[in-house]
């Protein structure tokens, strides 16, 4: 083929076979879009498929009920003592959420992985809702009961905590009242919190396991609110991580006039030291939990 | 005479009865009064240490050991040690990915052990992210078409 040729260089011989093959510009380009079709339809089948990706999946006849909860525990049930010693009684403990979903992972997600879930199946609710985990029946609150989901093991869990459009906490995502007593000080509260969060958690962590589906049955998977992650535990040591890490209520009963304090987020940064309203901004983002496993969080602005 | 030979047969019989009966009873009465049997088999367990962000160890925190198949169901439940150290043997005979929840005062968290045929072995790797295959591929057909390019220019004459 080259006989007689010894000197000829790697970019003559390319060019040579591809001559050879007498290939243009025009097929070459398409054969690469041949390629890059099939590789992105397989990778985006991962991120946008409605319910379920994989074959191993429960088949549509292996379905049973999955049934959406919110909890914010016997904190805000039954009231508690701050790190500062005041004791907390709540009248209401509104949280507002949205863009509720739930996955099947294999393998299973883990919060180090960050906010990229890889999933088989996911089933999520449309609908916005808002529970009072104040209320002595919120052990915990159902907010929707979702029939016909793939059985399975739901281990992974994301939501967004929205402000509320109507309702008595329209206009918060976290609103609060209650009383709050110390050495005979007493305060009415109403607390308003307008930012919105995004959380993804993991498998739920807690006495028993949730979100597994058997087929023809119905299983629970919850939002858990830590509220001893705002206002710190009376009941633990004062240099404990959780209350190192708490706002307590302090800061805000400083803030109470004539035993009434009245504040929303918009009020306490101006109110509060700004070390205060960077804190209580902080403790937003691991507020919400899976049972006792931590989630990512992020600011929705 | 056919008596004496009737009673010697029968002492004889008598006697050989009593002897296997103190064969098999006597020699085990001794054994189970004295003696043990210690063995030992070399393993691979599994121990799991847990501490909280601080640093600080989870010190008698509540562990429940999952084995593959069964998550609902603890396979093994115990306490961290005053380290936060917890030992456990899983079956071998039963492979896959085993978890284990160690829990204590609020918080908790899930790990995540894989155990195949040939034993203990870290958690395998998630794969490649969305994103990352999305990169890879986008360099791949960059390439594709780059070298489809330079070698369907035009050539100097």
């Amino acid at each position: 083929m080259f006989a007689g040729k010894t000197d000829i260089s790697l970019e003559e011989l390319a060019a040579a076979i591809y001559g050879r093959l007498k290939m243009k510009k025009c097929g070459l380009i398409l054969l690469a879009l041949v390629l890059l079709v099939p590789v992105l339809f397989s990778v985006g089948c991962s991120s946008v498929a409605p319910v379920s990706n994989d074959d191993t999946a429960g088949s549509p006849t292996e379905v049973g009920t999955l049934v959406f909860t919110a909890n914010g525990e016997e904190f805000i049930r039954e009231g508690f003592l701050t790190k500062d010693g005041w004791e907390l009684t709540f009248d209401q403990a509104y949280v507002t959420m949205g863009s509720i979903t739930a996955y099947q992972t294999d393998p299973p997600y883990d919060t180090d992985q960050g906010w990229d879930i890889d999933y088989q199946v996911k089933v999520e609710l449309d609908g916005i809702y808002s529970a009072n985990l104040a209320d002595p029946a919120s052990d915990p609150a159902e907010l929707e009961e979702l029939a016909e989901v793939p059985a399975g093991h739901f281990n992974a869990l994301s939501w967004t905590m929205v402000r509320a459009v109507e309702g008595p906490s329209a206009g918060y995502s976290l609103f609060l009242t209650g009383q709050a007593e110390k050495n005979g000080r007493v305060i009415d509260f109403t607390l308003g919190i307008e930012q919105e969060v995004a959380y993804l958690g993991g498998d739920y962590i807690g006495d028993e396991r949730k979100g597994i589906v058997a087929t023809g049955e119905i299983a629970e998977l919850e939002m858990t609110y830590h509220f001893d992650h705002l206002f710190g535990d009376g009941e633990e040591d004062l240099d404990d991580p959780l209350n190192e890490e708490a706002l307590g209520f302090e800061p805000l009963a400083a803030l109470a006039v004539d035993g009434v304090l009245e504040a929303d987020l918009a009020s306490l940064e101006g109110a509060l030291s700004s070390a205060d309203f960077e804190l209580l901004l902080s403790i937003l983002t691991h507020f919400g939990h899976v049972g006792e496993g931590h989630c990512l969080a992020q600011f929705i602005d | 005479m056919l008596y004496k030979i009737y009673s010697l047969g029968l002492f004889l019989l008598f006697t050989a009865v009593a002897a296997i009966c103190l064969f098999y009873t006597l020699p085990a009465a001794v054994v189970q009064a004295h003696g043990v049997e210690l063995e030992y088999i070399k393993r691979d367990a599994i121990e799991v240490t847990a501490r909280y962000d601080s640093g600080a160890p989870m010190a008698e925190a509540q562990v429940a050991v999952f084995a593959p198949g069964s998550p609902a169901e603890p396979w093994l439940t115990g306490t961290c040690d005053s380290d936060g150290r917890f030992f456990f043997l899983p079956d071998p005979e039963i492979t896959g990915l085993w978890e284990v929840q160690v829990r204590q005062a609020g918080h908790g968290g899930l790990l995540r052990i894989e155990v195949d045929e040939s034993g203990i072995g870290p958690v395998g790797s998630a794969g490649f992210t969305g994103l990352q295959i999305l990169i890879m591929t986008a360099a791949v057909i960059w390439g594709l078409i780059g070298t489809a390019l330079y070698f369907s220019r035009r050539q100097p004459e």
